[in-house]
């Protein structure tokens, strides 16, 4: 790897972290300090209320199907059940952290069975 | 005499609301780290992550997107699209939090997350004088904010030092599933998990720009199911 790789790679992240941090603090602060008498439109509202799921899905389901960044020929099957069961128990108990220990335990369970 | 609530008081019972918290932010935030870590990130980048951004979802998305080797631009635009939720807690927040002064707006628009923003809602409903209020907000937010930090340091540490083979990337859609089950109780909030996640498998998009276009598909699939909802 040349110094110009790695100098390059610094800069794109770190560019990378303060554009985030720039953007994300005025959406932040920018209704605070502008909206304190006015609202956003209705439509705006509804629209921005969906957003976190519609995220989150995007985050969780790729990984179930790509493994490795490249896609798989059919889901891979002990981490699309872990997941099932993930849903189950955060659906049951509403906890992260047996969520993710529950989960992490029958993906292994399962790798060990298939395996 | 008005019993207005005490600054320290207000500060207390926001630090009492964080404590449930610490549960789901404590895995959430050692993920960010781990990933961030494990992505190729220097220790100094990794942290800066948690510190200069402060935004769970986006700083997956954002270190998912870098080690997939996105273009910066398409980054950004993701990681903005992600957090212009913000936009409608800033404004719901306003008329408690607008005549503050600047210097105090600008250090709770940097500590706003879901979760400081959902509790201080709560908040409000009990209380009748809110002239402290942001007090509330102060303690919550700030030991939500202290938390994450801590979690990061802990995720870059531990995150190196576990084999590949643990398959630890699970964790990431393990703490998303928690994050999003209870939200599927409103039909269209799952309507619009359902279609964003199909959409985020199914396209294919140059230049990694699925979780955009994920992202906006499942709002719009949010917004039909709840004109519809309405209509019938």
């Amino acid at each position: 790897m040349s110094f110009a790789d790695v100098a390059g790679s610094d800069v794109f992240v770190w560019s990378m972290i303060v554009g985030i941090g720039i953007a994300t603090f005025l959406i932040r602060f920018a209704p605070l300090a502008l909206l304190a008498r006015l609202d956003l439109p209705e439509w705006l509202r509804q629209a921005l209320r969906y957003v976190p799921p519609a995220v989150m899905a995007a985050i969780i389901a790729p990984p179930l199907f790509f493994v490795g960044g490249a896609p798989t020929i059919g889901p891979e099957l002990p981490r699309v059940a872990a997941a099932a069961l993930a849903t189950v128990v955060a659906w049951r108990t509403r906890s992260t952290w047996l969520t993710v220990v529950l989960g992490m335990l029958a993906l292994w369970g399962l790798r060990a069975l298939v395996g | 005499m008005p019993q207005v609530p005490s600054t320290r008081v207000e500060f207390i019972a926001g630090l009492r609301a964080f404590a449930p918290l610490s549960m789901s932010i404590l895995p959430f935030g050692m993920v960010c780290g781990a990933a961030a870590s494990t992505a190729g990130m220097t220790f100094a980048q990794a942290l800066a992550m948690s510190w200069v951004i402060f935004a769970g979802s986006a700083q997956i998305a954002a270190t998912q997107l870098y080690a997939g080797g996105a273009p910066l631009l398409v980054i950004l635009a993701t990681a903005t699209i992600i957090n212009l939720r913000f936009l409608m807690y800033g404004a719901s927040l306003a008329p408690h939090f607008g005549t503050l002064d600047r210097r105090r707006q600008a250090l709770i628009a940097y500590l706003l997350t879901d979760q400081a923003y959902a509790l201080t809602v709560v908040r409000c409903a009990q209380t009748t004088d809110r002239r402290n209020l942001h007090w509330f907000y102060f303690g919550l937010a700030g030991a939500t904010w202290l938390c994450w930090q801590i979690a990061t340091i802990v995720g870059v540490l531990l995150g190196s030092l576990v084999p590949a083979n643990w398959s630890l990337d699970f964790i990431v859609p393990l703490t998303f599933i928690a994050m999003l089950v209870p939200l599927l109780a409103d039909r269209a909030m799952a309507l619009a998990a359902v279609a964003g996640g199909t959409a985020s498998v199914l396209l294919v998009l140059p230049l990694r720009l699925n979780l955009i276009a994920a992202a906006l598909i499942g709002v719009g699939a949010g917004l039909t199911a709840n004109r519809l909802g309405k209509r019938a």
